[in-house]
């Protein structure tokens, strides 16, 4: 039992230090989410839906007066997959502090396959304690299973038709399209897949397919192209008046999971972030380029290193010297400084 | 229960960025004087670049900004402004380069910032590194050298 609660507070210590440090204790220092398994075993993503999809007869028709509202900034908070709960699936007990090397692989959770791929990245890992290569160096979107728990900050816009999540990360946005069937005309997956869902009261449960292949996380295991999620999503006020949203999670890939894996995200509001005026911007990828070095390695290129500035690289049409044309006025060049210097 | 999580937490080292790190030697901290050429406050990462002293340009990635916005002291894009003098504690990049990853920023009227990611952890020593610099170390090495952080 000791032991119990000591694996909790490291996992609500973790959680502290891996969010905002202006986070308030007391607010941090709430019960664990429990993890809510499907309400029986399901074979696939589908079925999962359709049974939620009849157990609720057909969903809850939401009104632009009634569709629940969860607007402003949210930050990750508490999971259980990844990084922000000290626990994890895909290790045995605590799992190795932020992202370094370490820890011990569960056996079981991944198929044998995806276990040795599993087993093979965190042994590369070891020499730079960390992932040294992460497919997000060239700006690639996250997927949605990383895009529930990564940093920076999200919004969540519901309509009765559509909702819209917006990640600052890579500016990635998923549309969830309500009381609607998955399509895709464009015969291939997408980062970000397809997502239907309906609303059940205040749930919203999504279901999201046709993603490319990706990750929980940096360091953790990848999936397939073959990946499925069911999402149910809920407002939940705590009693001390705080919001947090939460996701309970089922994963669905016959390629990576031995079994279907379920989990929970939590997200609070990034009320210091809110009070400070921040609004989420475009990614701004050229000013500090991360590229891979031919060790496989990711590196950065420093701004003005190949001599160009930012407005020779988008602008290889027009005057070198045409006023106007550093991205805030009065600005120098942010390329043009080291290529100058050097 | 709560004073464990808080020492787990303060034991944790944590990455909150979009890449890798692999390119910066967190084992290095090291000192740079100058004057600020840009403070560059954007997703996925801030970047600051000074002159130094003998007019070489250096180029330094911190954390983004909504995680700036949550330090203390909080940063803005207007917090340095291009001629500010400030002293830069950093993790140099480990092909040579002149770039690396921001640790700490101590401004001319000596508020130490803590801009860094997990490329640096310069800001584990916020309470060390303003009198290290006083004593005249560049670098973790000399505090080092110095029997100043033996328990680092």
């Amino acid at each position: 039992m000791k032991t119990k609660r000591v694996l909790l507070a490291c996992a609500l210590g973790l959680l502290v230090a891996v969010s905002a440090p202006a986070m308030a204790i007391a607010q941090v220092l709430q019960p664990v989410p429990e993890v809510v398994a499907p309400p029986r075993a399901f074979k696939t993503a589908e079925e999962h839906y359709n049974y939620l999809k009849r157990h609720h007869r057909g969903g809850t028709v939401h009104t632009h007066e009634s569709v629940p509202k969860w607007e402003g900034l949210w930050e990750a908070s508490y999971n259980s997959i990844a990084l922000r709960g000290g626990v994890s699936p895909f290790f045995v007990g605590p799992i190795p502090p932020g992202l370094a090397a370490g820890g011990e692989v569960a056996e079981g959770v991944l198929t044998p396959e995806y276990e040795a791929a599993f087993k093979q990245r965190r042994e590369h890992m070891i020499p730079f304690n960390e992932q040294p290569y992460d497919r997000l160096t060239t700006c690639e979107a996250v997927g949605p299973a990383r895009w529930l728990l990564e940093p920076y900050v999200r919004e969540w816009v519901n309509t009765p038709t559509q909702s819209w999540w917006m990640n600052d990360l890579a500016n990635e946005t998923r549309r969830v399209f309500i009381n609607q069937d998955h399509k895709n005309i464009d015969g291939a997956n997408s980062p970000t897949g397809d997502s239907v869902g309906f609303w059940a009261g205040d749930q919203l449960i999504v279901w999201t397919n046709d993603m490319w292949p990706a990750d929980y996380f940096r360091g953790y295991p990848p999936f397939s192209n073959e990946m499925q999620m069911i999402e149910v999503y809920q407002l939940v006020q705590e009693p001390n008046g705080l919001s947090r949203l939460e996701a309970q999670v089922t994963y669905y890939d016959p390629i990576s999971l031995a079994k279907p894996l379920s989990g929970v995200y939590t997200w609070t509001r990034a009320t210091v972030q809110e009070d400070a005026g921040y609004r989420i911007r475009h990614w701004d990828c050229d000013s500090n380029i991360q590229q891979k070095d031919a060790n496989d390695l990711t590196t950065i290129r420093l701004p003005g290193e190949d001599g160009k500035t930012w407005h020779q690289h988008r602008n290889p049409d027009l005057p070198a010297d045409l006023s106007g044309q550093t991205k805030t006025p009065g600005e120098v060049d942010f390329d043009s400084l080291i290529g100058s210097a050097q | 229960m709560a004073v464990a999580a808080l020492a787990c937490a303060a034991s944790a080292t944590v990455a909150i960025a979009h890449h890798s790190f692999s390119m910066f030697d967190p084992a290095q901290e090291i000192v740079l004087e100058g004057k600020v050429v840009r403070w560059a406050f954007t997703s996925p990462h801030t970047f600051m670049i000074i002159e130094d002293a003998a007019g070489k340009v250096w180029a330094f990635e911190g954390a983004a900004p909504p995680a700036l916005l949550a330090r203390n002291p909080p940063m803005t894009g207007d917090t340095f402004k291009g001629g500010d003098p400030i002293t830069v504690i950093m993790c140099p990049l480990r092909d040579g380069r002149a770039g690396g990853a921001s640790g700490l920023f101590i401004s001319a009227d000596k508020v130490v910032y803590n801009p860094a990611d997990a490329g640096c952890r310069a800001n584990q020593r916020i309470a060390d590194w303003p009198a290290w610099i006083e004593k005249g170390y560049k670098s973790l090495a000399d505090a080092k050298a110095a029997g100043e952080a033996k328990a680092q």
